[in-house]
């Protein structure tokens, strides 16, 4: 599935002056199965893009496609059809939840399509070097063992597009790879692709491209 | 999971206090409407005049008696009684104009001869069955309905002469018959007893019957109305009381205490009727308070298992079983309490000597289904529109 964004202008950023090679009011395409980073510094709107590719943010002028659809013409329904099989997301604040544990956090998600068992879920914690936390509540946690929380919940689910706004903001170099690693094979697993947004250039991954807002 | 990370913001306490208002209302709506049913349908059947009917006339005074004052009713009179909002229906008592005598005619019984006063009333007034009350010329046998006094009379003669008392029973199978005569003519007509009243003192015959006995042995063709039967409202027996002494006029006290308890009874029960709605309307209204505050307190979960990919429907189905579970516990704990209070009410008013119906009312069974089904579509409104909303963020 790709992802086309046609002179998309968000309300907010429209007093912004945007650079030549910016996606915002221009035409660019997220191609299906590739690797892509989004560098772009504060307050440009990485937080913006992810959120609207997502159809949580709907104030912007211009077309967002998946494929040949409007995504603002997708039912309610279609949308929950989305959220649990195509687009899987990292959000900027994470959004686990505190009060439920490393374990109840990932299999709420993973309960929607039982994409993976819950050995598998145990291994990719394994990976991120958690696996020990599969009982503590999320709330205990630091930043950089939720992050790494939020990102295995993103994978347990099939996708087309894996979405993360700065998801290794509070992550050493070493986590962040290792991250990164299991990332893009579990993309290429499924023939999915990412967009990692970013606030710097990154070169300890390979990114098929780079865009920039 | 999604119900402990739905329902663990919960203030125990208001729930508690709007289940108990719950409770309390749905208690007393059922029992209120049961009883209500129950005292309106106290004293029908037990006569053969219809609910709510009475027969009046006016006051017998001095005035009557030396022909000063007349004791019929004129039709401008008549008309004024109809006009009265609290009055379902007037009609005249219509009389016999000649000289009637009612004796048995029957072998196994002695010879009981008596002049007697016959009367007929509209048949919308009457809780008898058509096909036995009906009459036309040339039927051998002319039903009647007797009044219970003369039924006691029967039985003090039959007593006096040896021979054993009749029931209602038997009494509809002894033949009777009529002596219908004036000056110059004289004819038998056998009649039947179909049923029996406390509220009338005349012998009851069909319209037809007296129409066609007038016709041919009237001796006065002018019908004086002395009579009429009134037919009240439900509950504002009061009113019609209070207009019958105003326009001095008077009927069997039997009826009138009937009348007044029913109204008396059901007032009050309207009354308690009306709060239990409104406890009901408060503490349903307070509990889907509590179903937004719940779904306030959830803004985040709700809008991130959104994102996550739970459905809209789901999370409202979530939130719509738990109240619909909660509103059902509550019914049934009152119903439960409805039973019991009722049995301990019926034992009361069968001691009071009130012989209500004991068998349940489907309208109370039904009052508490529709308020069961109101609060369950009114939650899943609440439930949708707080979800939904929450899909909008």
């Amino acid at each position: 599935m790709d992802i086309h964004f046609e002179n998309v202008m968000p309300h907010p950023l429209a007093s912004i002056e945007h650079s030549s090679d910016s996606i915002w009011g221009s035409k660019v395409s997220l191609r299906a199965g590739h690797k892509i980073l989004l560098n772009a510094s504060s307050g440009k709107g990485k937080s913006t893009f992810a959120m609207t590719v997502f159809g949580i943010r709907t104030d912007y002028d211009g077309i967002v496609r998946y494929d040949d659809r409007d995504i603002q013409s997708f039912s309610v329904e279609e949308w929950v059809q989305i959220r649990q099989r195509k687009i899987a997301t990292v959000f900027q604040d994470l959004q686990l939840f505190h009060n439920l544990s490393v374990a109840e956090n990932l299999l709420l998600k993973n309960h929607l399509t039982d994409f993976k068992s819950e050995q598998e879920i145990k291994n990719l914690l394994a990976i991120l070097e958690i696996d020990h936390k599969w009982d503590d509540r999320c709330g205990l946690l630091s930043m950089g063992q939720q992050q790494r929380v939020a990102i295995v919940r993103a994978l347990c689910q099939p996708f087309h597009w894996l979405i993360m706004d700065e998801p290794f903001s509070h992550l050493d170099d070493r986590n962040s790879v290792r991250c990164l690693e299991m990332i893009a094979k579990e993309c290429d697993a499924q023939q999915a692709g990412f967009v990692l947004t970013s606030l710097d250039d990154d070169e300890r991954f390979p990114y098929d491209y780079e865009l920039k807002l | 999971m999604i119900r402990k990370l739905l329902f663990r913001h919960q203030d125990i306490a208001q729930l508690v206090i709007a289940i108990i208002g719950a409770f309390l209302g749905m208690t007393f709506l059922l029992t209120s409407i049961h009883y209500l049913i129950k005292v309106n349908e106290f004293g029908e059947g037990a006569d053969i005049l219809g609910p709510n009917t009475i027969i009046v006339q006016k006051k017998v005074s001095t005035s009557n008696t030396l022909n000063i004052a007349k004791s019929d009713f004129t039709k401008r009179e008549l008309e004024n009684l109809r006009k009265e909002s609290f009055i379902i229906d007037v009609q005249p008592v219509e009389t016999n104009n000649f000289d009637v005598s009612f004796e048995t005619a029957d072998k196994l019984v002695p010879r009981f001869r008596s002049d007697v006063f016959i009367q007929t009333v509209d048949p919308d007034f009457l809780d008898v069955k058509s096909e036995k009350w009906k009459w036309k010329e040339g039927d051998s046998i002319v039903p009647i309905i007797m009044p219970r006094d003369f039924l006691v009379m029967l039985n003090t003669f039959m007593s006096a002469s040896g021979i054993p008392q009749v029931s209602d029973e038997l009494a509809m199978d002894i033949k009777f018959k009529f002596t219908l005569s004036n000056e110059t003519e004289k004819e038998w007509a056998n009649v039947r007893i179909i049923g029996f009243t406390n509220e009338v003192s005349s012998i009851l015959v069909p319209q037809s019957f007296m129409s066609w006995a007038n016709k041919k042995y009237g001796i006065d063709d002018n019908q004086r109305i002395t009579q009429v039967m009134i037919s009240g409202k439900e509950s504002e027996f009061g009113l019609v009381e209070e207009m019958l002494k105003k326009k001095h006029l008077e009927s069997r006290n039997g009826q009138m205490v009937i009348g007044r308890l029913k109204s008396m009874v059901g007032t009050l029960i309207l009354i308690v009727l009306g709060i239990s709605i409104i406890a009901v309307f408060v503490s349903g209204l307070v509990l889907i308070q509590y179903l937004q505050l719940l779904l306030s307190k959830n803004t985040y979960e709700v809008r991130t298992l959104l994102r996550l990919g739970y459905s809209p429907k789901l999370l409202t189905r979530h939130f719509f079983l738990y109240f619909t579970k909660v509103f059902g516990v509550v019914a049934l704990l009152s119903l439960i309490s409805f039973v019991l209070f009722k049995f301990w009410l019926d034992t009361l008013f069968e001691e009071g000597g009130l012989y209500i119906g004991t068998t349940f009312t489907v309208t109370s069974i039904a009052s508490l289904l529709a308020a069961y089904g109101i609060f369950a579509f009114v939650s899943y409104l609440n439930a949708k529109k707080g979800i939904y909303r929450s899909n909008n963020g």
